[in-house]
């Protein structure tokens, strides 16, 4: 008998104006020990799917069809049954452990409220205490960590105790929603190496979420895929891979590049028309460049942001500076734009120092300009796409017409016909349509730099080709240079020219692409590139930890 | 003075800031710091109130009272107006520290001596509604929070709403009309009851019962709406869907993770509010003839006693700063987010 | 195809998010019942002296006896100087609105000015600010209040004052948290990296998105402020003129003439009434306004 089986399973959302069909006609099963990764892009009703396993949707979800876990149908159980259940044969390890632990509570507290709840035998306090110590030796955390509040742990250790506490009861089955979105590379290496282990010692059935096709691949046998509630796609990850049949995993296999791969170089995933440029512009002379910058911040204890950074970058050239969180890349960015001061050393743009004070700043954010990462919080809500995009023009007063210059950079930024776009208020965008609006707003100032903090970060996979693609198309056409801050390896192998990777206020190893992300030789790109889930799994069918 | 009603995510943005930083110890001398400057700040600011604000001290203190050029004289002599504003700031300062607060025109006793005759009635008043209207209001608050938009709820939070439009002293004034003959109207104790401790506390919490009500129905209506909003607020956090998950029932959930959460920014709102609850006993007690600070203040402005006045404030007012730091204090110790360093 | 001009444009958003607000408003019922009777209110108060006859007021020309219970001359009987209670209450109204609203004004205005301040300047003029926000927050306001009014001349400016400087302190925290969750959006930086200074990024981005909840504050703040005026006029501070008569010197000289002893209903309650109802109208429009706006202001 298969641990999980769903059969045609629908779930509604009764709304106040519509209902929403977040789950349709779903089948699905699972056997004990088996693996299997559920991919899909936010919206694809994922998250709906694993919530109802356990029924833990709002009272406003409508659940049809058959939910069979180990034979028993979960949408008849009594509530009672519902409550014993949860946890001790199904658990969830939630994504954004940030806030799925109350933070007021010890975290060894939380561990063992599931155990203390579903005893049956009276346990004393100290045979709990020795399961929960014996739950964190197995998750790799010391026993003083269980003592810790969740605002005290790293996203890692926190993602660690969220595994532990979905083993307290010893589950057949654990529900994984995007259990390593929020963490680094190297850190979401380590706890997808752990989740397999764990998963192959115990013979638990693992269900993991991601819309990161890599890292299912890498964990989990099987993969299925869905696509505005209906699974589109189902079978062994390495032929879903190789050869997906269905439109929609082809999109998502392209969108995450294989770094090392010749083929993805150039070529971001783009279904438009406008094609890719064919050529690599060479580069000309120094635009910018940092000159021993250091910024430190005073907080608790000194901060070293940036401990002395040189880097160049070229007109017409792409350049990734890639880090993780921490690395302190953001805040080279935006010293670089004159947002941030620095403690030391300077930012000389074309050959002049950049400026401190506030007037003759403005003469330089004309040359060099900003897209962030969220689209959807980087506008204004309450202004129109005209307004955003022509916010620039009244600031600096550009002379000339207003509406040709919205005209043009909405052009430039490729959302056609202009006039169409103007009036409309940022909800009524998708999200690559409001990050094109950054982007049109930036270049309606002509500039010759662009640095682009995340700039796919929080697209969907189907989105973030084309982002990729308009910006290769913008340095054809107008020769723009970029400045791509990114945790993203990928992105930087599809894009950029010359990579530069930064460790902790440092550049460890700065050249051309090509070269770092084939060949690193510093120990820590090293480590990096070793962290990348791929999407093609190793040799040997089971996955290793 | 009553407060202003202020929607969830503001009420809990003003509970004090997290420190960031430093240890128990830091964190204890800066609040407690502060709380000195700002009483610093109030005995300046008594000052310029009541010296240096109304012109003529003794005009008008003697304001529609007949005063010879002799008597005039002999005032501004003992309340040393010949003297210089800055002299004057000294003195007041250095009597101060010394517990001299002045002497009262009205009463010819010192200012302190009447405040401490007054103080524990307040204090008794203050505290028994107090700890009423907190129990009433958390209690309203979380179970109409949790069962938002239910009957309880949209009832509940509407005589809150109600109760909280009107002013203090005519609840007082409706509850006195209403109750003719059941209860006392004024004062602490009748003046016949036998001497033993135990008629002169029943007389005494006879007396207490009005002034009670009115200052219980006034207060425990913001108490409510806060713990409302908070509790509505902790209820969408992630955390509970986590306990749901684990098995744990609904009202499980309710008890041992969103109320103890929702409850840390209204408890020290309790604190904060003390300045609305002293300012509904001024008026209570001039209502009831409560004999309390409240009583005082209010006699004192009837007669323009201006060092009487000067006294109240600086006592209320410091009251009320104390309390503040002792919220500080308190969100400190039972939120661990704080506790970091 | 016809295009307009940016500035017809904005004005058309404008407008459209003004429309969309007012449908959200009035969906909520307690919301326009609150609206209607502060409209009802507001039109008797301004009216007064086309309904009535002023002259009414002036003790010596009163025309009633000694706090008579109502007939129908008198509906609502009389005060203790003969004169009509409904008329004294429809006359009250004029006062204790006026200074509701000029008192809460003056705060909001101090309130926002400072908050924003504080919020967009940060370090020194923050902690500045803030601390002296702090200190005014903690003081008791009604006994601050009672202070000023103690030395000033009494009297209905004073009043105003003593609300109004009482008042701000509240209005600046509230305006200085939405301030800065503001200022910490995306859309500001972008804004500062499009080369926009302080005037621009205050008065383009923070005043629009600040508006919204400074107005639902002022309507709440009003029913609090003409709480705290009956509340000052009750103890002796309001104006002592018996031609200008407000709802707290109603209940004060009923207070005075023990008029619950008395029995003389009709003395006390209508001008507590009165605060009550304006009060809790005003409320029940803010908490209106405040769920129109509130999803906006997550999201904004």
């Amino acid at each position: 008998m298969p641990l999980l089986e769903l059969r045609d399973l629908t779930v509604r959302y009764r709304g106040r104006e519509r209902e929403v069909e977040a789950v349709r006609g779903v089948n699905l099963t699972l056997d004990a020990g088996e693996t299997l990764g559920l991919a899909g892009e936010s919206g694809c009703g994922k998250s709906t799917l694993a919530m109802s396993v356990l029924r833990l949707l709002p009272a406003t979800a409508d659940i049809s069809g058959e939910i069979l876990l180990d034979g028993e149908d979960v949408t008849t159980m009594k509530w009672g049954r519902l409550r014993a259940v949860r946890w001790t044969s199904a658990a969830i390890v939630f994504q954004g452990a940030m806030h799925a632990l109350n933070p007021v509570r010890r975290v060894r507290d939380q561990i063992a409220e599931p155990i203390e709840l579903h005893d049956k035998t009276q346990l004393s306090a100290a045979a709990v205490r020795k399961r929960v110590n014996e739950l964190l030796s197995q998750v790799e955390l010391p026993a003083g960590k269980g003592d810790a509040y969740p605002h005290e742990l790293s996203g890692g250790q926190k993602q660690r105790v969220m595994i532990a506490m979905a083993l307290a009861c010893e589950p057949r089955l654990v529900i994984a929603d995007e259990p390593t979105t929020a963490l680094d590379v190297i850190v979401q290496a380590q706890v997808l190496a752990l989740m397999s282990d764990l998963v192959a010692k115990k013979n638990i059935g693992l269900v993991m979420i991601s819309h990161d096709l890599a890292v299912l691949a890498s964990t989990c046998r099987r993969l299925a895929v869905m696509y505005r509630g209906s699974l589109v796609e189902e079978g062994p990850s390495a032929s879903v891979i190789a050869d997906p049949q269905h439109e929609h995993t082809r999109t998502l296999a392209a969108a995450f590049p294989t770094v090392g791969d010749k083929v993805f170089r150039y070529a971001p995933a783009t279904t438009s028309p406008l094609g890719l440029p064919t050529d690599v512009p060479a580069p000309g002379e120094v635009l910018l460049r940092t000159e021993d910058l250091h910024v430190t911040f005073q907080s608790r204890g000194v901060t070293h942001a940036v401990a002395g950074v040189d880097l160049t970058v070229r007109t017409g050239e792409i350049v990734a500076l890639v880090g993780q969180s921490g690395s302190g890349k953001t805040t080279l960015a935006r010293t670089i734009l004159g947002l941030q001061a620095a403690t030391s050393g300077r930012v000389v743009y074309d050959g002049t120092p950049v400026p401190r004070s506030s007037r003759a700043l403005k003469a330089y954010r004309r040359k060099v300009q900003l897209v962030l990462q969220d689209p959807t919080s980087a506008l204004n809500p309450r202004h129109s796409v005209y307004e955003a995009i022509a916010e620039g023009l009244r600031i600096h007063r550009v002379p000339g017409d207003e509406r040709a210059h919205v005209a043009a950079a909405l052009e430039a930024a490729e959302l056609r016909p202009p006039e169409e776009y103007m009036p409309l208020l940022p909800h009524q965008l998708s999200g690559g349509q409001r990050q094109r609006v950054v982007i049109a707003g930036a270049l309606a100032l002509e500039p010759r730099l662009l640095v682009a903090d995340e700039p796919v970060a929080s697209l969907d996979a189907s989105v973030r080709g084309e982002i990729l693609a308009l910006m290769l198309r913008l340095r054809a056409n107008l020769g723009l240079a970029a400045l791509v801050i990114t945790h993203d390896l990928g992105l930087a192998w599809n894009i950029a020219d010359r990579v530069a990777v930064m460790y902790r206020g440092e550049l460890v190893e700065v050249g051309p692409v090509d070269e770092i992300l084939s060949e690193p030789k510093h120990e820590y790109t090293q480590s990096l590139l070793a962290a990348l889930p791929t999407t093609r799994p190793k040799d040997s069918d089971v996955p290793s930890g | 003075m009553s407060d202003i009603l202020i929607p969830t995510e503001e009420a809990l943005a003003e509970v004090p800031p997290p420190t960031r930083g430093g240890g128990t110890v830091r964190y204890v001398l800066t609040k407690i710091g502060g709380g000195l400057i700002s009483f610093a700040l109030v005995i300046v600011l008594g000052f310029l109130l009541f010296r240096a604000l109304p012109g003529n001290v003794i005009a008008t203190m003697t304001r529609g009272r007949p005063a010879t050029p002799e008597m005039i004289a002999q005032l501004e002599d003992e309340y040393g107006l010949n003297d210089s504003l800055w002299q004057q700031f000294l003195t007041y300062v250095g009597n101060l520290l010394h517990g001299d607060l002045g002497n009262s025109y009205i009463f010819r006793v010192p200012v302190l001596q009447k405040i401490e005759e007054r103080l524990w009635p307040t204090v008794l008043l203050v505290g028994v509604a107090t700890l009423i209207s907190v129990a009433l209001g958390l209690w309203l608050g979380t179970r109409s929070g949790w069962r938002r938009g239910s009957r309880f709820d949209r009832v509940s939070t509407g005589v809150a709403l109600t109760l909280w439009s009107t002013p203090t002293f005519w609840l007082g004034m409706l509850l006195l009309a209403g109750t003719t003959g059941l209860f006392p109207t004024a004062g602490l104790v009748y003046s016949d009851t036998p001497p033993d401790f135990f008629s002169q506390a029943v007389d005494m919490a006879h007396h207490l019962v009005l002034p009670t009500i009115t200052l219980v129905a006034v207060t425990y209506a913001q108490y409510q709406l806060v713990m409302r909003s908070s509790l509505i607020e902790e209820m969408g956090a992630d955390y509970l869907t986590t306990a749901r998950a684990k098995g744990l029932r609904d009202d499980q959930v309710r008890r041992k993770h969103a109320v103890p959460n929702a409850l840390l920014p209204t408890v020290t709102l309790v604190f904060l509010h003390l300045g609305f609850v002293i300012a509904g006993a001024i008026t209570t007690e001039t209502v009831f003839s409560w004999p309390g600070l409240g009583l005082l203040t209010y006699d004192a402005l009837r007669v323009h006693d201006l060092p009487l006045l000067q006294g109240t404030f600086v006592v209320l007012a410091g009251a009320v700063i104390f309390m503040n730091v002792i919220a500080d204090l308190l969100y400190r110790v039972l939120d661990p987010r704080v506790r970091a360093s | 195809m016809t295009t307009p001009s940016p500035r017809a444009l904005a004005w058309r958003r404008r407008g459209a998010a003004f429309a969309a607000g007012w449908r959200e408003f009035a969906k909520q019922r307690t919301g326009l019942v609150g609206l209607g009777v502060l409209v009802v209110i507001v039109l008797l108060a301004l009216l007064a002296p086309v309904l009535t006859d002023q002259e009414n007021l002036d003790v010596t020309k009163a025309t009633g006896g000694r706090m008579e219970s109502p007939s129908w001359e008198f509906l609502l009987g009389t005060d203790r100087a003969g004169r009509s209670v409904l008329l004294l209450t429809l006359w009250s109204a004029r006062i204790s609105l006026t200074v509701g609203l000029v008192a809460t004004l003056i705060s909001v205005a101090i309130g926002t000015v400072i908050g924003i301040l504080a919020a967009h300047f940060g370090r020194w003029v923050s902690a500045g600010l803030m601390r002296v926000t702090d200190f005014f927050l903690v003081l008791p306001s009604l006994v601050l209040a009672i202070a000023l009014s103690s030395v000033l001349e009494r009297g209905v400016g004073t009043i105003i004052l003593a609300i109004g400087l009482t008042s701000w302190p509240a209005a600046a925290r509230l305006v200085r948290a939405q301030t800065l969750t503001i200022e910490a959006r995306p859309y500001i930086e972008r804004s500062k990296a499009l080369g926009g200074g302080h005037f621009h990024v205050i008065s383009k981005h923070v005043l629009p998105a600040v508006a919204p909840l400074v107005f639902v504050n002022t309507t709440l703040a009003v029913g609090s402020a003409i709480v705290s005026e009956s509340t000052l006029s009750f103890l002796g501070l309001g104006d002592p003129d018996p031609m200008r008569p407000s709802w707290g010197s109603m209940l004060r000289s009923a207070w005075l003439d023990s008029a619950m002893i008395a029995g003389a209903w009709w003395y006390l309650l209508p001008p507590g009434i009165a605060i009550g109802i304006v009060v809790l109208a005003f409320t029940m429009c803010g908490r209106a306004l405040e769920s129109v706006l509130n999803p906006r202001l997550r999201e904004g």
